[in-house]
């Protein structure tokens, strides 16, 4: 069914262009007119769609708006078609709700900057190309979304460029994103070369056909495996860079040099969600290889217990976050590595509302403590910013899996789903239990960070700074709070839109899944009691996370925190100095690099470049040059001259027939033999031959040949005369000679 | 007469248009006045674009009105506007000159010889459709002859940048001297200390 | 017409040209002589063109009138600068290069 799909995106887009133009010269009220107008107009198209439209749609596929051809070049056919389907209808949503909120909020952050609008222009460019990464119908499509989101991040990232560390967190952003991109291009072509189409809804049902995946890749070797593995093997490498899983997670906390409503938006709501997204997109191509999808519940479970321990000695407010955010996409990994879908979808869904909520909490302190994010010197500020310490203690509490709070549910059913999953066959099911094992101890760590960022920021009696900055701890302006608002509401009561069915036996409460079901299929099926124990064993994990940070952290640093510290300062400085990721990359990767580009320096661009063909072009010219100019007189007449001349004689020497210098005649009796040859060799071209014997006039033997031969009636002194024509050039020779016969 | 097929009308324009051709040439090189010589070849350029269209080449009867009548032309006329100068005695009549122009006489008659001799039936018969229009010489230029094309693009690269070059005042030939100069010595400053960084050029802007 | 007609003419155009170029002392008439010379081979060039149907030939002219537009730039240019130099355009005193 069609629908306006296109307004969605080009709202944004639009907003972003005129802001572009014109943003510099226009009040700030105006500003944020545009830009929030445009996201909001933005959000009711969406909410238009997904509410009234799509439910009629849903089991045809959707919705979907066809803008153009964009190439159409032998068989390969793309269009720039959107679609909504629940799937991308559902972050659609997430986008431009969430989306909203934020720029409401960052009316009051970037209140006091000069460079307000483009600030907002780029907003908008990345709401418009993180929306069209969800809505395209194709690879291409969405691969177009995929970059703009990664070319808004870097501009967002370095908005402040005037710092380098600042810019390079923006490159470093970028180019790690790039080597993802390469995963995904790799995982483009090859669905492409086997199923002939790039777009979804053809991929997706050439996948569930069976057979064109199905195909081995080098087969005979170590790497044989379906196409369809290495499909999605490749098109997950860019959900890693993308979404900041290992080995490519290293943008994500530098990434946090960025304005923190660009964090709160790009790298906890949206773009870093685009990788999970993409997996469950493409569900289809995963289903059909359990072993993509073990190496991916693995990587995410991994990535997520990683990045919770690097979180649990970080000293920076919103490196905690970001460590968050990285573990928590970790577990909305494991979920669609699992072939639970729609649970890996729900957790995207809460986190997008708590993570933000907590990134924008972390604005707010970070203004009130006058920009610095240092958590050793907060404490104490639930009292002085009361409004931050309820919104920041709501979405806490949704991240740790508190009951009844959303994360708590969509945790529950990843985790749930690892254990209960069927995908991995019944020989590797215990990877299913080690990947639910793994996100316990995750969840267990998660509790654990979080608690501690909320007891060291917000519990206690007073703060640890300096009295400078404490006297300018003041709670934000209304623009900032109103959106934080929101978001927790979103965070607690989130949650229960995903009732899990198998809790209360009404598979038709959990409205999420339901609705999610024409895309993603059915949801997971657990018996009540599986349910419920997990539920108990999150329930414990949470509690147990916050208690063990309370006993080390709760108002402030205590004795088993300094105590633990000092027993094992290596184990900590490891931890604080994220397992030294960077530095390692920085050794394996980026350092021989640096030195293979110096070396290509000097030998391509210094002497082959340079050297060899600049100066050595101009070095050969001057030689010939040299040499030419001796042969010079100066008169350009007298060279044209010379050259007609030249050429008159070259014509006349060619084209003249080729005659002897003397005829060679032979005499026997009263006969002759004339020969009219130059040389013993016949001549090289045709020529005409006319032999006169005896001079009157009038030739006896005429023709090709150049002898002949005469025989004399009578005896005496004669006069031959040849005459060599040549036909083509029409030039004409004669000679004659005097013969005696006796 | 009624040679190789073609008609009176045929006929008549290009005798008509061969004349005026010739004559319009030779009244180019034998005017005093350069602007005069001009006109006078731009009228064989025109009759030369009749000839062209009488060939069926429709699309190079434009394009000789338009580059050669059009452009070149007009190029030709700015010149002699900066360079305007009667000859006293236009001609010059060195014996090696006549020579020459007499060694051009024997080639055109030697010429005249082959084409009389070899060819003398050689005409054209009814041209195929679209010969000569644009579409066809654009499909035949650019599948065929893409690279040619592509060179003859540097080609003119290279004949701006030699115009611009030559046509430098002797001021502004001397500057371009020093400023290669001076990026010349910053290069090998800076070369010296690669690969740290470079120093800081001897003078102070560039 | 027959073809002969046509190469007839164009050599007839190369000639003039030719004794433009040789004969006269004012550079830009000699430079419009070398132009009637590269357009006598434009029309020979179409003139067999014709004959057998062959667009090449067209393509051909088509690049000679490029060439000439680009050497008639360069040629002028150098005419400006020697103009510059020496406030005349006689080349029978443009012998400079002269050894």
């Amino acid at each position: 069914m069609t629908f306006n799909l296109r307004l969605i995106p080009l709202l944004p887009f639009a907003g972003a262009a005129i802001l572009m133009l014109f943003g510099r010269k226009w009040k700030r009220d105006t500003v944020l007119l545009v830009a929030a107008g445009a996201i909001a107009g933005s959000c009711l198209v969406a909410f238009d769609a997904f509410f009234t439209a799509l439910p009629g749609a849903a089991s045809k596929g959707g919705l979907h708006d066809v803008v153009g051809t964009w190439m159409a070049a032998g068989s390969l056919k793309i269009d720039l078609a959107l679609r909504l389907d629940a799937l991308s209808g559902l972050l659609c949503l997430i986008i431009t709700f969430v989306g909203f909120l934020i720029h409401i909020y960052s009316s009051g952050y970037m209140e006091h900057d000069p460079d307000y609008a483009r600030f907002f222009a780029y907003l908008n460019l990345f709401c418009g190309a993180m929306l069209v990464l969800v809505l395209g119908d194709s690879l291409p499509v969405m691969f177009i979304g995929w970059e703009g989101v990664g070319l808004c991040s870097y501009l967002l990232i370095g908005f402040w460029y005037t710092s380098s560390a600042n810019a390079d967190a923006g490159k470093k952003a970028f180019i790690t994103n790039r080597i993802g991109d390469l995963g995904f291009l790799i995982g483009m072509f090859l669905l492409y070369q086997f199923t002939g189409s790039l777009n979804i809804p053809e991929i997706t049902a050439a996948a569930s056909g069976g057979g064109a995946l199905m195909q081995t890749l080098f087969p005979g070797t170590i790497f044989a495996a379906p196409v369809a593995f290495w499909a999605a093997l490749f098109l997950f490498i860019g959900a890693t860079g993308k979404s900041a899983q290992i080995p490519l997670y290293v943008w994500l906390p530098d990434a946090m040099a960025g304005p923190t409503p660009v964090s709160a938006l790009i790298h906890a709501a949206t773009m870093v969600t685009a990788g999970v997204y993409m997996v469950a997109r493409m569900h289809a191509v995963y289903l059909l290889t359990p072993g993509a999808m073990a190496i991916v519940a693995c990587v995410g479970a991994l990535t997520a217990l990683f990045a919770a321990i690097i979180g649990f000695a970080q000293n920076d407010f919103k490196k905690v976050l970001a460590y968050s955010t990285i573990s928590q996409l970790g577990f909305m990994f494991a979920g669609v590595g699992t072939a639970n879908f729609g649970a890996g979808v729900f957790h995207l869904f809460t986190h997008a509302f708590f993570k933000a909520g907590l990134f924008l909490c972390a604005g707010s302190v970070m203004h009130a403590m006058g920009g610095s994010g240092d958590i050793t010197i907060m404490g104490g500020l639930r009292k002085k910013v009361p409004w931050t310490h309820g919104v920041f203690l709501v979405c806490w509490l949704a991240i740790c899996g508190v009951p009844f709070f959303s994360g708590f549910f969509s945790k529950d059913s990843i985790i749930a789903g690892a254990f209960g999953t069927e995908i991995f066959g019944e020989g590797l099911a215990f990877i299913g239990k080690a990947v639910g094992v793994v996100l316990m101890l995750a969840a267990l760590g998660t509790a654990f960070y979080m608690s501690r960022l909320y007891f060291l920021v917000f519990s206690g009696s007073e703060t640890r700074a300096s009295d400078e900055i404490k006297r300018h701890i003041h709670e934000s302006p209304g623009a900032m709070v109103g959106p934080l608002v929101v978001l927790a509401v979103g965070a607690a009561l989130g949650g229960f839109i995903g009732l899990p069915g198998g809790l209360f036996d009404h598979p038709e409460w959990n409205l999420l899944a339901d609705r999610l079901a024409p895309v993603l299929g059915p949801e997971m099926e657990l018996s009540r009691t599986t349910e419920i124990g997990f539920m108990v064993a999150s329930v414990v994990l949470a509690l147990g996370g916050i208690g063990l940070a309370y006993l080390f952290y709760g108002g402030g640093y205590r004795e088993p925190s300094r105590k633990f510290a000092a027993a094992a300062p290596r184990f900590v400085r490891l931890v604080q100095d994220k397992f030294r990721i960077d530095e390692l990359y920085g050794l394996l990767i980026i350092r021989p690099i640096k030195r293979l580009a110096k070396a290509v320096y000097f030998v391509v661009d210094r002497i082959l470049i340079d050297k060899v063909l600049v100066e050595g072009s101009a070095a050969l010219v001057d030689v010939l040059a040299r040499v030419a100019r001796a042969v010079q007189g100066g008169d350009v007449q007298r060279y044209m001259a010379v050259f007609t001349i030249g050429a008159a004689g070259i014509v006349y020497l060619a084209t003249r027939p080729s005659v002897p210098d003397v005829l060679k005649v032979t005499v026997s009796g009263l006969s002759v033999d004339v020969d009219a040859r130059r040389g013993s060799k016949p001549a090289s071209r045709v020529q005409e031959y006319s032999f006169d014997f005896d001079d009157d006039g009038k030739p006896e033997v005429t023709g090709a040949a150049p002898a002949a031969h005469h025989a004399y009636p009578r005896a005496g002194t004669y006069t031959v005369r040849v005459q060599v024509k040549d036909p083509n050039w029409g030039t004409r020779t004669s000679l004659k000679q005097k013969v005696e016969v006796r | 007469m009624n040679a190789g097929g073609a008609t009176v009308v045929d006929q008549v324009v290009f005798w008509v248009l061969a004349v005026l051709t010739t004559f319009f040439a030779g009244f180019t090189i034998t005017r005093r006045n350069p602007v005069t010589a001009v006109m006078s070849l731009v009228a064989t350029f025109f009759c030369l674009a009749g000839i062209y269209a009488s060939l069926s080449a429709h699309f190079l009867a434009v394009i000789q009105v338009l580059v050669y009548a059009g452009a070149i032309m007009v190029l030709f006329i700015f010149v002699i506007m900066i360079l305007n100068r009667e000859e006293v005695a236009p001609f010059s009549m060195r014996p090696l000159r006549l020579l020459g122009v007499l060694g051009g006489i024997y080639l055109l008659a030697k010429l005249v010889d082959v084409v009389a001799v070899g060819l003398p039936e050689a005409a054209p018969g009814v041209a195929p459709d679209g010969f000569g229009t644009v579409a066809a010489i654009g499909e035949v230029l650019f599948r065929d002859f893409l690279f040619p094309f592509e060179a003859i693009s540097v080609l003119l690269l290279v004949a701006i940048v030699g115009g611009v070059v030559v046509s430098r005042s002797h001021q502004k030939e001397v500057a371009a001297v020093e400023a290669a100069d001076y990026r010349h010595q910053i290069q090998e400053l800076a070369h010296h200390d690669y690969p740290g960084e470079p120093e800081a050029p001897a003078e102070g802007h560039h | 017409m027959p073809t002969t007609y046509y190469l007839v003419l164009s050599f007839v155009l190369f000639l003039i040209g030719t004794a433009g170029v040789l004969l006269r002392r004012n550079a830009l008439i000699a430079l419009m002589g070398i132009e009637l010379q590269l357009n006598g081979g434009n029309l020979a060039m179409l003139a067999f063109s014709r004959e057998l149907g062959d667009l090449k030939g067209h393509v051909f002219a088509f690049f000679i009138i490029a060439l000439a537009a680009a050497e008639a730039a360069v040629g002028l240019a150098i005419l400006v600068a020697l103009f510059r130099g020496r406030q005349t355009v006689n080349l029978d005193e443009a012998t400079l290069m002269k050894r």
